[in-house]
């Protein structure tokens, strides 16, 4: 007993740094060394040398900037519809009734579609002649002359179009880490608060949320991190220069335009701002939701 | 009184109902249409309404005209008769019939039907065919060209990502959840910084050190990709489902004379399979969704969303083609994450960010 005790201990040393070192490595090899390629990469200029002239041309870009208004428009308001709307699905659907688990797996079908069937099944659908009219017709909601032209839709339209099919995407996905946090809940502490009068609102102000916040700010975060880097649903309706966002740029140039001589240049330093813009995002919720909570306390 | 709260809860009741009533339209309507899409006949696909579902067969009438045949098709939204034809190259019908409307016929069978008009005993003569329901299915992957070899680098790819995050993820998910040690909380950190960072990041440079290696263009050089973001979610998810598995019991079979290696492949895998097989799913969805790494990692060689991607974003291609391609796509990730959906809580359950 004393032998197998003291022989586990040496190895209870170095056996965790053995079986983490070869991830570390992979990271080192595959993700440190193209980052920093990809750094270095955006301040290099086309003859090589040191520059700034890629960000300069990057930022003065007009869809750079289009792109980057209307990336914080969809991440905040999709992730805002997505939550309020998904935390009121995983409430109701955490009741348990008859038929909740059927519900539950015909609500992981959209998030278990891949971008290019969503893209799709929306491009099909929002044609003037698509499945959107088509049905608006069968149910006599609307007359062929009146078919909607979604396409042609222009500012604000375009992106509350792209926001809502973002979400029908999402919202199963969000639903599903809350509902996951529900199901962990301790029951008594709901019932408590009937107990002391408290009306369902209250209840689930002061007791439901709070204990479900670290479930909320996973859930929130993998959201923003993916909301910023929204571009193939919009490339897929409105094609690429039409509705830019700061992911579509990087596409445009890494992909559509490749053969430019500064496109690589532009591609990475559009990527790097983007994971700039991404990991700031969400360390700046993480820490501010770390912060009241600690207020809490 | 109880009458009162009878009304009440059938308000209630009616309420929920209607409500769940809406979120299954939402949820199912778009999905049915893509699907019903993808077996419409491309003369069905460019009509306006779309059927809401797709014809099984067509009814025919056929009479003598001066260039040879007329043939017109029943239109089961309007009742009439429409003329589709008027020729009398046989050839050329079986190719419309095929085209159009789905319907695989031989010119001799057409040949046949209509040689009863030469006589001129009869001035028309009524058919009926069958439709072809997988047609858009097969010509997809026939106009496509490349989509079968794309589907089979799609599977590679995704299975070596499976095997390379399985691998490494499921060693260190392994270390956090069985040992304490210096700097873990820092690397769980660090696991989740590198998820933050978008793969176009990481894929527009990879280009050229895959090209120096002979990895570009290749299922490998995605799958390496693609493992820099599994390999995180999968440690995180293995350390959870670790942490589910007595210790107890490794200690046990220590005692009993066995050591750590053993312990672990005859005690703690087995145990730990169905959820390790949960988690790799997520490295296959992971790796079958993607399109951006895709479309800058490969050439002449994409994978298969990246051929439906191009399919769509053309716009030439046919709606009910890239309808099929997209199910296509869609199928494998569909089934798989309706498989690991037990698992949803025991990932989700225990994460903390």
């Amino acid at each position: 007993m004393e032998d197998l005790q003291s022989r586990n201990r040496s190895l209870n040393k170095w056996l965790p740094y053995i079986l983490v070192v070869p991830s570390m490595l992979y990271y080192i090899l595959f993700w440190l060394r193209p980052v920093l390629t990809s750094l270095i990469r955006s301040f290099t200029g086309v003859e090589g040398g040191l520059t700034l002239q890629n960000y300069k041309l990057a930022l003065s870009d007009p869809l750079f900037r289009e792109g980057f208004i209307n990336t914080a428009v969809i991440a905040g308001v999709s992730v805002t519809i997505e939550f309020v709307v998904a935390l009121m699905l995983a409430l109701l659907i955490n009741r348990k009734f008859k038929g909740s688990g059927v519900l539950l797996f015909i609500a992981m079908i959209p998030m278990a579609l891949p971008p290019v069937a969503v893209g799709a099944i929306w491009q099909t659908g929002l044609t003037t002649n698509g499945w959107v009219n088509s049905l608006l017709i069968h149910l006599g909601l609307i007359t062929e002359s009146g078919k909607i032209y979604f396409m042609t839709a222009e500012g604000w339209k375009r992106l509350l179009l792209i926001i809502l099919i973002d979400a029908w995407q999402v919202i199963p996905s969000v639903m599903i880490i809350l509902l996951a946090g529900l199901q962990n809940f301790p029951k008594e502490m709901k019932e408590a608060g009937y107990v002391f009068g408290g009306n369902a609102f209250t209840v689930l102000r002061k007791i439901t949320l709070p204990i479900l916040k670290p479930t909320i700010v996973t859930a929130v975060v993998l959201r923003l991190i993916s909301a910023i880097q929204i571009w193939l649903i919009v490339v897929m309706i409105y094609g690429f220069n039409r509705v830019p966002t700061l992911m579509e740029r990087v596409v445009y140039y890494g992909d559509q335009v490749s053969s430019l001589p500064n496109s690589f240049q532009l591609a990475s330093t559009n990527s790097i701002i983007v994971a700039i813009i991404v990991s700031s995002a969400a360390l700046i919720y993480l820490k501010v939701s770390r912060n009241s909570e600690s207020k809490e306390v | 009184m109880p009458v009162n709260r009878s009304v009440k809860k059938l308000i209630q009741k009616t309420t929920f109902l209607i409500l769940i009533a809406t979120i299954l339209f939402f949820i199912l309507t778009p999905i049915f249409f893509l699907t019903s899409l993808s077996f419409l006949s491309s003369r069905e696909a460019y009509q306006f309404p779309l059927p809401i579902l797709p014809s099984l067969k067509s009814e025919f009438v056929a009479e003598k005209s001066e260039k040879g045949y007329l043939i017109s098709i029943y239109e089961p939204s309007t009742g009439e008769y429409e003329s589709i034809l008027d020729t009398n190259k046989f050839e050329k019908m079986s190719t419309y019939f095929r085209r159009e409307l789905s319907i695989y016929t031989s010119p001799e069978k057409l040949k046949e039907i209509l040689s009863q008009l030469d006589n001129g005993d009869i001035e028309k003569v009524h058919f009926t065919m069958r439709k072809s329901l997988w047609h858009n299915y097969k010509t997809f992957f026939k106009v496509t060209g490349n989509a079968k070899a794309a589907l089979i680098r799609s599977i590679q790819t995704a299975l070596v990502t499976i095997l390379i995050s399985l691998t490494l993820g499921g060693m260190a998910g392994y270390a956090f959840a069985r040992f304490s040690f210096k700097g873990k909380e820092q690397l769980r950190f660090g696991i989740l910084f590198v998820r933050m960072f978008p793969a176009v990041t990481i894929a527009l440079p990879m280009v050229i050190l895959l090209a120096k290696y002979g990895f570009y263009d290749r299922p490998v050089g995605l799958s390496l990709v693609y493992s820099v973001g599994s390999i995180g979610l999968t440690a995180w998810i293995t350390a959870s489902i670790f942490m589910g598995i007595g210790i107890e019991l490794e200690e046990a079979a220590q005692v009993f004379g066995a050591n750590k290696l053993q312990t672990f492949f005859k005690i703690t895998l087995p145990l730990a399979f169905p959820g390790l097989a949960a988690s790799s799913m997520y490295a296959f969805i992971g790796a079958w969704n993607d399109t951006v790494s895709a479309l800058i990692l490969t050439q002449s060689k994409p994978t298969f969303a990246v051929v439906v991607y191009k399919a769509l974003i053309g716009s030439t291609g046919k709606i009910n083609l890239t309808a099929a391609g997209a199910l296509t796509m869609a199928f494998p990730a569909v089934v798989f994450t309706l498989f690991i959906r037990k698992y949803i809580n025991q990932m989700w359950g225990g994460v903390k960010v």
